[in-house]
C-alpha cells in the first residue's frame, strides 16, 4: 500500500518534470538585461590564497562596476554540489556565473548547454563553449620573475619549492622558477617537494622544514596556503609566494606571483553586457600583458639592482619574451624546445618533465 | 568517591568522568538537585518519535537564534527550506540527486555496524570500487552492452577486496578494525593519486582525472528530474537490505550474533561466516557507492569524488539506527540540510562556517536525544 502511494506521488512529480523539460533550447548566446555576476568559490573566501584572490577581485569589481556580486564558498568539486549552487543563482537572476576550480569543468559544460542565456567563466577550468570560457594565467611568467628574486637572494645556491601536485600547470611554475633563478645565478639548484594536496598546511609545513634542513635558504611555493612563507619566516630564510601577495603573513616573503582577476573580469563583464562575449574554443590563457597575473615585488631584502633586473625582465615578457624559449633540455638530456622555437601551449599543459637542476621526488 | 556518602549511586555516566553527585558542602544549606539515571527497558515508538521531534525543535530554535543574530529572519529560513526542497521539480531533483549516494554510503556503514564491525574505511572502499570500475571502462573490458554491469560487479569486488584485509586481520589476529579500515583510506587515496597523476591522467586535458566514460559506461538518465539510475539503484539496495536484515533468516541470525556472540555460537549459528559475509557486503556496497558517483554523477574518476562520504555515512547509519529505512529517511534530510545550507549562503551571504555550525547543531541535538531514549532521568535533592 505504501508502495502504491509512492508510485502515485512519483507520477504526479514526473508530470511536473515534463513541463520543465521544454524550457532551455535556444541557439546563440545573447546577453539579457544588466550583468548580474555571481561567484562560486571552491575554497573558503579567506583561505589566504586561491579562493581569497578571486574573492578579493569580486569585492573590487563590486565597487568598480557598482554591482552587488554575491558569492558562495566551499562548494566542492562534485556535480551534486555545484549544480544546485549555480541553479540557485540563476533562478534569482544571475546571468554571469564565475567558478573557481578545474573540477567544475564538466558540470559547467552541462550547465552552459542547459542555460544558453547565462555566461559561465571558470578560472582553472578546461571546458569551453558558446557561453562558457575557461581562463587561466601563464603563471610561469610571474613565477619566473619570483625565481629571479630567489636566485639573487640565495647564498647556498640551494632553493626549495613546495608544490601541490605534479602535472602541467604546476610543473611549469617549478621549471620557470629555476629558469628565473639561473637568469641571475647560474649555479642555483632547485629541490621540489610535492605535497599531493592543494591546501594542506600540515604537509606544507613538513615539506618546508625538511627543505630548510637540507640547507635551502629561499623557499618558493605553488600551494594554496601561506604556510611555507610562515615557516620561512620562523627559520630566517627568504620566501616567495603564490596566488596573492603573501608578505602580509610573513616578513620572509620578498616577491609573490599574484592573480589580478578583476583586471581581466572588469572589461570582460562590460563586453558581455554590451553583447560582445568572445568565444575561445581553447579557453583564455592569459599573461602578465593581458592583466590576469603579475608579481607583487619586492621585499626589503631585495637590492635595487636586483629589482631593476626583475622589472626589466617583466617588461621583456610583456614585450613578447617567452620563458620556455629554446634551446631547452630536460634533466635527462632530451631536447624539449629547439633553438629558435618556444614551447607550445599544448606542450605546456602536458608538461611532465623538469629542467636540469631540478631535484626531488 | 571517597566522600563516604552512603547514598552514592553508580550511574552509567561515571565512567565518562561525569559525577552524578557533587561533593557535599555541609556549610551551605542550599537545596541542590542532582540527576539520577535509570536505564529504560523499552521505549514505545510514539515516545521515540516525540523525542526526535523535540530534539529537532530544540535544534531549530538554537539555529534560528544564531541565524537571526547574523541578520537572517526565521521566516526567511522557512521560505528557503520550502523553496529548496519542494518548490519545483528541479529543486526536488537536486535533493534526490544528493540523497542517492548518501543512502548508499549510509547502508554500507550500517551493514558493518549491524555486525559490530566498525568499518571506518568507506572512503577507501569507494575509491577501490571506482578504480576497479575504471579499469573496466578504460581498458574496454567486455562487450559494450554489458560494460555497465561489469563495472558495477568490478566495483563491488574492489570494495570487498579492500575491506577483506581488515576483516581478516580482525578475525585471525584480533587487530582493531577501526584503525586498519581508517588507515587503509589513506593507502587507497594515495593509490588514486598515483593513478590520476600517472598512467590514468586525462589524455585530452592532461589534468589529473581519468578520461570521460563513454555513454554506455554511464548510469543512464531516468528521464525524470534530470536524475540518473543512481537513485533506483540506491532504492533497490535499501529495499534488498531491509528485507535481508529485517525479514530473512540471515538478518535474524546476524542480530543474534551481534547481540551475544557466544550464545549464538552455542546454539549453532555460523558466527564467523555470517560476520565475514556482512563485512564483505558492507565493502561491496561501499564499492558500489564509489561506482555510482563515478558513473552516475561525475562520468569519470576525479580526485575527490569520495570526499566527505565517510563521516556522512557513519552519521547517517548512526542516526538511522543502522536500519535501512532509517538510513533512507536520514539521508533525505541530510540532503535537504546540505542544500538549504547552500542557499542560505547564496541568498543571505552568511559564511559557510555558520552553515556548518547549523548543520552540526541539528546533528548533535538528534544524537543527544538518544540519551533521553536510553535513560530515564530523575531529579533528586543532594544531601
Amino acid at each position: 500500500m505504501k508502495l502504491l502511494q509512492k508510485a502515485a506521488w512519483l507520477t504526479a512529480l514526473s508530470a511536473l518534470g515534463l513541463t520543465q523539460l521544454t524550457v532551455g533550447a535556444s541557439a546563440e548566446f545573447a546577453a539579457k538585461g544588466d550583468p548580474k555576476p555571481a561567484v562560486i568559490l571552491f575554497g573558503e573566501s579567506n583561505d589566504g590564497g586561491w579562493s581569497q584572490s578571486i574573492d578579493e577581485s569580486r569585492k573590487k569589481l563590486e565597487s568598480e562596476l557598482n554591482l552587488r556580486i554575491p558569492q558562495a564558498e566551499k562548494i566542492p568539486e562534485t556535480a551534486t554540489a555545484i549544480r544546485p549552487a549555480a541553479e540557485l543563482f540563476i533562478d534569482r537572476g544571475a546571468n554571469i556565473i564565475i567558478g573557481s576550480a578545474f573540477g567544475y569543468s564538466d558540470t559547467f559544460k552541462e550547465l552552459a548547454e542547459q542555460y544558453p542565456e547565462t555566461v559561465f567563466i571558470n578560472p582553472a577550468g578546461t571546458t569551453n563553449g558558446p557561453n562558457l570560457k575557461s581562463i587561466y594565467g601563464r603563471t610561469y611568467e610571474s613565477q619566473y620573475l619570483c625565481g629571479m628574486i630567489a636566485g639573487g637572494l640565495t647564498k647556498s645556491n640551494k632553493i626549495g619549492f613546495v608544490a601541490a601536485n605534479p602535472f602541467g600547470l604546476v610543473n611549469w611554475t617549478v621549471n620557470a622558477y629555476l629558469l628565473g633563478a639561473r637568469q641571475v645565478n647560474p649555479d642555483a639548484e632547485l629541490s621540489v617537494v610535492f605535497t599531493g594536496a592543494w591546501a594542506d598546511p600540515v604537509k606544507e609545513r613538513a615539506a618546508a622544514e625538511a627543505l630548510i634542513e637540507q640547507g635551502v635558504d629561499v623557499l618558493g611555493q605553488h600551494v594554496d596556503t601561506p604556510t611555507v612563507q610562515v615557516v620561512a619566516g620562523e627559520h630566517d630564510v627568504y620566501g616567495t609566494g603564490h596566488h596573492r601577495d603573501l608578505s602580509e603573513f610573513s616578513k620572509a616573503t620578498q616577491c609573490s606571483s599574484i592573480w589580478t582577476w578583476d583586471r581581466f573580469l572588469k572589461p570582460e563583464i562590460e563586453k558581455i553586457a554590451a553583447g560582445g562575449f568572445e568565444k575561445a574554443p581553447y579557453g583564455a590563457f592569459l599573461s602578465i600583458k593581458d592583466g590576469l597575473i603579475d608579481v607583487a615585488c619586492c621585499g626589503e631584502a631585495v637590492s635595487d639592482e636586483l629589482k631593476e633586473k626583475v622589472m626589466a625582465e617583466r617588461d621583456a615578457i610583456i614585450a613578447g619574451k617567452h620563458v620556455f624559449a629554446g634551446p631547452l633540455s630536460d634533466r635527462e638530456g632530451t631536447v624539449r624546445v629547439k633553438e629558435g622555437e618556444v614551447l607550445s601551449d599544448g606542450d605546456l599543459w602536458s608538461m611532465d618533465w623538469y629542467v636540469d637542476g631540478v631535484s626531488g621526488q | 568517591m571517597s566522600s563516604g556518602n552512603a547514598t552514592e549511586q553508580i550511574t552509567p555516566l561515571e565512567g565518562a568522568g561525569i559525577r552524578s553527585e557533587t561533593a557535599p558542602a555541609p556549610s551551605r544549606h542550599k537545596l541542590r538537585l542532582v540527576p539520577l539515571l535509570e536505564v529504560r527497558q523499552n521505549v514505545p515508538e510514539t515516545q521515540r518519535l516525540a523525542c526526535y521531534a523535540a530534539s529537532l525543535a530544540v535544534a531549530a530554535a538554537i539555529s534560528f537564534a544564531l541565524l537571526a543574530l547574523s541578520g537572517v529572519a526565521p521566516s526567511d529560513v522557512m521560505r528557503e527550506i520550502a523553496t529548496v526542497a519542494f518548490s519545483s521539480p528541479r529543486a526536488l531533483g537536486s535533493v534526490l540527486a544528493q540523497t542517492a549516494p548518501l543512502v548508499m554510503a549510509g547502508l554500507a556503514t550500517a551493514i558493518a555496524f549491524r555486525s559490530n564491525f566498525w568499518n571506518i574505511g568507506l572512503e577507501g572502499q569507494m575509491i577501490l570500487g571506482a578504480i576497479f570500475a575504471s579499469v573496466v571502462a578504460i581498458y574496454d573490458v567486455g562487450p559494450e552492452p554489458a560494460r555497465l554491469v561489469l563495472m558495477a560487479v568490478a566495483a563491488m569486488a574492489g570494495g570487498m577486496l579492500w575491506v577483506s584485509v581488515p576483516a581478516m586481520l580482525k578475525q585471525r589476529l584480533g587487530v582493531s578494525e577501526v584503525i586498519t579500515t581508517l588507515l587503509l583510506n589513506y593507502v587507497a587515496f594515495n593509490l588514486l593519486l598515483h593513478l590520476l597523476y600517472g598512467p590514468w591522467k586525462d589524455p585530452v586535458s592532461s589534468f589529473p582525472h581519468t578520461e570521460q566514460y563513454e555513454a554506455f559506461e554511464r548510469l543512464p538518465l531516468l528521464g525524470w528530474l534530470n536524475l540518473t539510475w543512481t537513485l533506483p539503484l540506491a532504492a533497490l539496495l535499501a529495499g534488498l537490505l531491509w528485507w535481508l536484515l529485517s525479514y530473512s533468516r540471515i538478518g535474524y541470525l546476524l542480530d543474534m550474533t551481534s547481540s551475544n556472540r557466544e550464545m549464538a555460537r552455542a546454539v549453532g549459528v555460523p558466527v564467523a561466516g555470517l560476520t565475514v559475509a556482512a563485512i564483505l557486503a558492507s565493502g561491496a556496497v561501499g564499492g558500489l557507492t564509489g561506482f555510482s558517483i563515478a558513473a552516475g554523477v561525475e562520468f569519470r574518476m576525479t580526485q575527490d569524488f569520495f570526499a566527505g562520504y565517510l563521516f556522512s555515512g557513519v552519521l547517517i547509519a548512526f542516526l538511522g539506527r543502522n536500519h535501512p529505512a532509517g538510513v533512507v529517511i536520514v539521508a533525505f534530510f541530510m540532503a535537504i540540510l546540505l542544500l538549504v545550507g547552500q542557499s542560505l549562503q547564496i541568498f543571505f551571504q552568511v559564511p559557510s562556517a555558520l552553515v556548518q555550525l547549523v548543520q552540526a547543531i541539528f546533528i548533535i541535538c538528534v544524537a543527544a536525544s538518544e540519551f533521553f531514549l536510553t535513560y530515564r532521568m530523575h531529579w533528586r535533592a543532594a544531601t
